[in-house]
């Protein structure tokens, strides 16, 4: 009998058991379809440890009004590119000379001043570590991250989640488990997934997608031990997130089409975008010629009547000036080993654009800071762009070549007589809505005293003095 | 002649070159958006530099002498005096203008038949010194703003002169 009643009793309780399994699968279900509910404990999870975060990073720091409005309005960009409308999201500067940034659940992203004023008014760069973090809220990193580290299964997580049913004790382990994580990183593929959606909601918030890569060039110079930006000291291995990134960028741009518009192909035809005497500069001061015989370029400056060599013993193929005259690309170099380096506007080489592919035609985009080129080689025929800033390459086309121009709204390249397009992202640059006049102050210059000694004049250590 | 007359005649003489060559030192300037022009004078250096198609900045001679007209964008409070309060609220505001004091308040102007509003406040600079700026706002068609400033390290506020030409002498090229 003895038996009997504990084999009843053992049925019951695997009863309860099953009953409490499809009950938790109920509310996981049942929060599948009412996303909303998590939302809350998001939010209250997140809030919990606001103002540790602010203890730890001596608290809200109030940028300079203009800033704060430019952040402000790349930040607020952003937030109207995301998907998830269940979540209120909310920027804190943080007074503190740390390079950081870091998000919370519900909403809360953090940044320190250190950061925002090393980024300085590169809205790419910010965008791009604000989309990371944003990245990150959407994908419910941290909050997946604590239920992980709390070793509770996702089945209990979401039947929590779904009614908003944390108990007291569960906030305090969930917070403090919380306070611990947001320091180490939400783990390495949490941290790849918010590089990549933190890229595209950078660019479709209208911002360069470039930027996240120009971010990480910049924390490269930082040597580790002065980098306490945890969440990218931390983050999974630099070289390898910027090599994702920098492939990325070729999924912005639309697959390329032939193009039909009668008005393009006229464009197009009729001369692409360069100025019609492509020797004189934008600013019309240097005519440049290709010497008969010889290397280099022959420079006449029309300011002082002289005649110049720039680059000299380097065998020029092709020049273009930049839209704005600030750059000059230059194609150096015999076939197949055809190089493209970038100079200033005076001639100095910035950057070689080392490609092991013969460069058979180039282009500047009409904003000047980008390179279209055509390209081939063993691997075939390419059409890459490149940034004259930044050691940035990507395909947009593959398998074809010729002819290159950038016309407005992206890169038309030649193939058998056919024209294709391939747009580009769009960037739009920040304008604050509603605007408050800038109030200026004459800017100090850093110039040395001349002191007389004698016979002798001696120049001081240079002071920052009115101009 | 008596010695009066010759140290009046010699005084309106005097006055006479004062005046000429104050009027041939001043050059017109045009804003390179073609939005207006006004006369400035010859000491104010134009800051090609810190200049762009939405502010153009001349440098005065004194320490702190700064003058600057910004071309801004659409604005959307519901007036003009609600746009200029809120600028001054800002500016008074932690991030805004350390000391802020507002020196003059709000008072309506008329620049070349526009309707603005001008001010004047005091503040800290980074130094801590005491600058003072003089500051007309506008909202020109299209619900556009506009701003005049002109900043020194002296009270010159009560006088405003050569703020007082430039206004005199603007125009409007829309």
């Amino acid at each position: 009998m003895a038996v009997v009643i504990l084999k009843h009793a053992r049925a019951a309780k695997c009863f309860v058991l099953s009953l409490t399994v499809l009950v938790l699968v109920g509310m996981a279900s049942s929060f599948v379809a009412a996303a909303p509910l998590g939302a809350g404990f998001e939010r209250t999870l997140g809030n919990s440890a606001v103002s540790e975060i602010l203890k730890q990073y001596g608290g809200e720091y109030v940028l300079p009004l203009h800033q704060r409005l430019w952040v402000e309005e790349v930040f607020r960009r952003l937030v109207g590119a995301t998907d998830r409308k269940d979540v209120v999201y909310s920027l804190t500067i943080l007074n503190s000379s740390e390079l950081n940034a870091f998000a919370l659940p519900g909403g809360y992203v953090f940044i320190t001043r250190g950061l925002v004023n090393s980024i300085g008014y590169d809205e790419a760069k910010l965008a791009a570590v604000l989309g990371h973090e944003v990245a990150h809220i959407e994908q419910k990193h941290g909050v997946n991250a604590v239920f992980r580290q709390m070793g509770l299964t996702v089945l209990l997580e979401m039947g929590v989640m779904a009614l908003d049913l944390a108990t007291a004790d569960l906030f305090r382990i969930a917070s403090h488990t919380l306070l611990q994580l947001v320091n180490l990183g939400w783990g390495r593929e949490a941290e790849l997934e918010a590089d990549l959606i933190g890229q595209t909601l950078a660019v479709k918030a209208g911002f360069d997608g470039a930027g996240a890569v120009r971010l990480l060039d910049d924390l490269f110079g930082v040597p580790s031990e002065d980098l306490p930006m945890k969440i990218f000291r931390t983050h999974p291995d630099t070289e390898v997130r910027r090599k994702r990134l920098e492939e990325n960028l070729a999924s912005y741009w639309s697959t390329p089409v032939v193009v039909r518009d009668q008005d393009v192909l006229e464009r197009l035809d009729g001369g692409r975008n360069f100025p019609l005497d492509r020797r004189i500069d934008p600013t019309n001061r240097y005519v440049i010629s290709l010497p008969l015989e010889g290397s280099g370029l022959q420079v006449f400056d029309q300011q002082t009547s002289r005649i110049s060599v720039w680059l000299e013993d380097v065998l020029v193929q092709d020049f273009a000036w930049s839209p704005q005259g600030k750059y000059l690309a230059v194609l150096v170099g015999d076939e197949p080993q055809t190089q493209l380096w970038i100079c200033d506007r005076w001639g100095r080489v910035t950057r070689e654009v080392r490609i092991e592919l013969a460069i058979a035609d180039m282009c500047w985009s009409p904003q000047g800071n980008q390179v279209a080129m055509s390209v081939y080689g063993p691997s075939g025929e390419h059409v890459l762009v490149t940034y004259v800033d930044a050691d940035i390459i990507f395909a947009v086309g593959e398998g074809l070549s010729g002819g290159v121009a950038w016309l407005d709204s992206g890169v038309y390249f030649e193939n058998e007589g056919k024209w294709y397009h391939a747009s580009a992202p769009k960037v739009e640059g920040v304008t604050i809505p509603n605007p408050v006049p800038q109030v200026l102050q004459k800017q100090r210059i850093l110039s040395p005293s001349v002191v007389r000694e004698g016979t002798t004049i001696r120049l001081t250590r240079p002071s920052l003095t009115m101009p | 002649m008596s010695l009066k007359k010759l140290k009046l005649g010699s005084l309106i003489t005097v006055l006479f070159v004062v005046l000429v060559s104050r009027v041939g030192q001043a050059f017109v300037f045009t804003d390179p958006t073609e939005l207006y022009s006004t006369t400035i004078w010859d000491q104010w250096v134009y800051q090609s530099h810190h200049s762009n198609d939405q502010i153009t900045v001349f440098y005065g001679e004194g320490d702190y002498d700064l003058l600057y007209f910004e071309s801004l964008g659409r604005v959307s409070d519901g007036s003009l005096e609600a746009w200029a309060q809120r600028a001054l609220r800002l500016y008074e505001e932690p991030g805004g203008l350390k000391d802020f004091q507002l020196e003059m308040p709000l008072t309506v102007i008329d620049v070349a038949g526009q309707t603005g509003l001008s001010c004047g406040y005091s503040y800290l600079d980074e130094r801590d010194n005491q600058l003072w700026e003089y500051r007309v706002f506008l909202i020109l068609p299209g619900g556009r703003g506009f701003s005049i400033a002109l900043s020194t390290g002296d009270a010159w506020l009560e006088d405003g002169s050569p703020l007082e030409d430039i206004l005199r002498q603007w125009r409007w090229l829309f």
